[in-house]
């Protein structure tokens, strides 16, 4: 089966964090990704730069609006994500709480959906 | 460069569609995924399953919690995503105002963001 893992992180605590705190945070995130691939888990991960970067795009009666910033303004935001195969949902909230990134901020584990043509 | 598409909807309203309604928007949602597949822009695009089956994962202080549900209780849900590769910022807003479900719901827009090793890391 396929799970999703969205990391969801407070940016201003990830701002204040001293620079070589962060690259360890980094270089963490990074070995992870090895050794999930090494494992046969990974299929695709993806940092996201800060939510201010974003643009939130809707389609209306035809027009689409588009609106500076992330979709919802929340104190945690998506910060990255994970796509990975595991057994079952145990396996992979086993394997997500393995992320170290984990420590600091939150992982929602959440299943694919496969959509077929009707 | 890549974006992600981050496809936001009420599940409440997905779910009241009638089973041909829903087809429908599955057809076209795919149809979409396979146009961007030709034009060389699409490198993967999932839907999630409901936030009712999704699990929190916490670690602190060594300590795993697990809780269910998903992270953050909305009005709208995270119901999927594109990844994209797109040249700037401008084409993904473009392509991503082409996904059927802008209709219905929003499209959050984010580049991606490439991770640099350390030196320690670079061999």
């Amino acid at each position: 089966m396929k799970f999703v893992f969205l990391i969801y992180h407070d940016e201003k605590t990830l701002d204040a964090l001293p620079g070589k705190e962060m690259q360890a945070l980094v270089d963490g995130a990074l070995d992870y990704d090895q050794e999930i691939r090494r494992s046969g888990h990974y299929i695709v991960s993806n940092a996201l730069q800060r939510a201010r970067t974003a643009r939130t795009v809707r389609v209306r009666g035809g027009k689409a609006t588009t609106t500076d910033g992330p979709f919802a303004e929340t104190k945690e935001q998506l910060g990255g994500f994970f796509l990975v195969e595991a057994k079952d949902m145990d396996e992979a909230c086993a394997l997500a709480a393995r992320f170290p990134p984990a420590r600091l901020g939150i992982v929602e584990v959440r299943p694919v959906r496969e959509l077929e043509h009707s | 460069m890549k974006y992600v598409c981050l496809v936001y909807l009420v599940e409440k309203e997905m779910e009241a569609m009638s089973e041909s309604e829903a087809d429908a928007c599955t057809d076209e949602s795919l149809a979409y995924d396979d146009a961007l597949r030709r034009t060389g822009q699409l490198i993967m695009a999932h839907a999630l399953a409901p936030v009712e089956m999704a699990t929190t994962v916490r670690v602190r202080k060594g300590k795993l919690s697990a809780t269910d549900g998903p992270f953050a209780e909305t009005t709208e849900q995270l119901g999927g995503f594109l990844l994209i590769e797109a040249r700037d910022l401008n084409e993904a807003i473009q392509a991503a105002s082409r996904i059927p479900l802008a209709r219905r719901g929003s499209i959050e827009v984010r580049p991606i963001k490439e991770l640099k090793p350390s030196a320690r890391r670079v061999r």
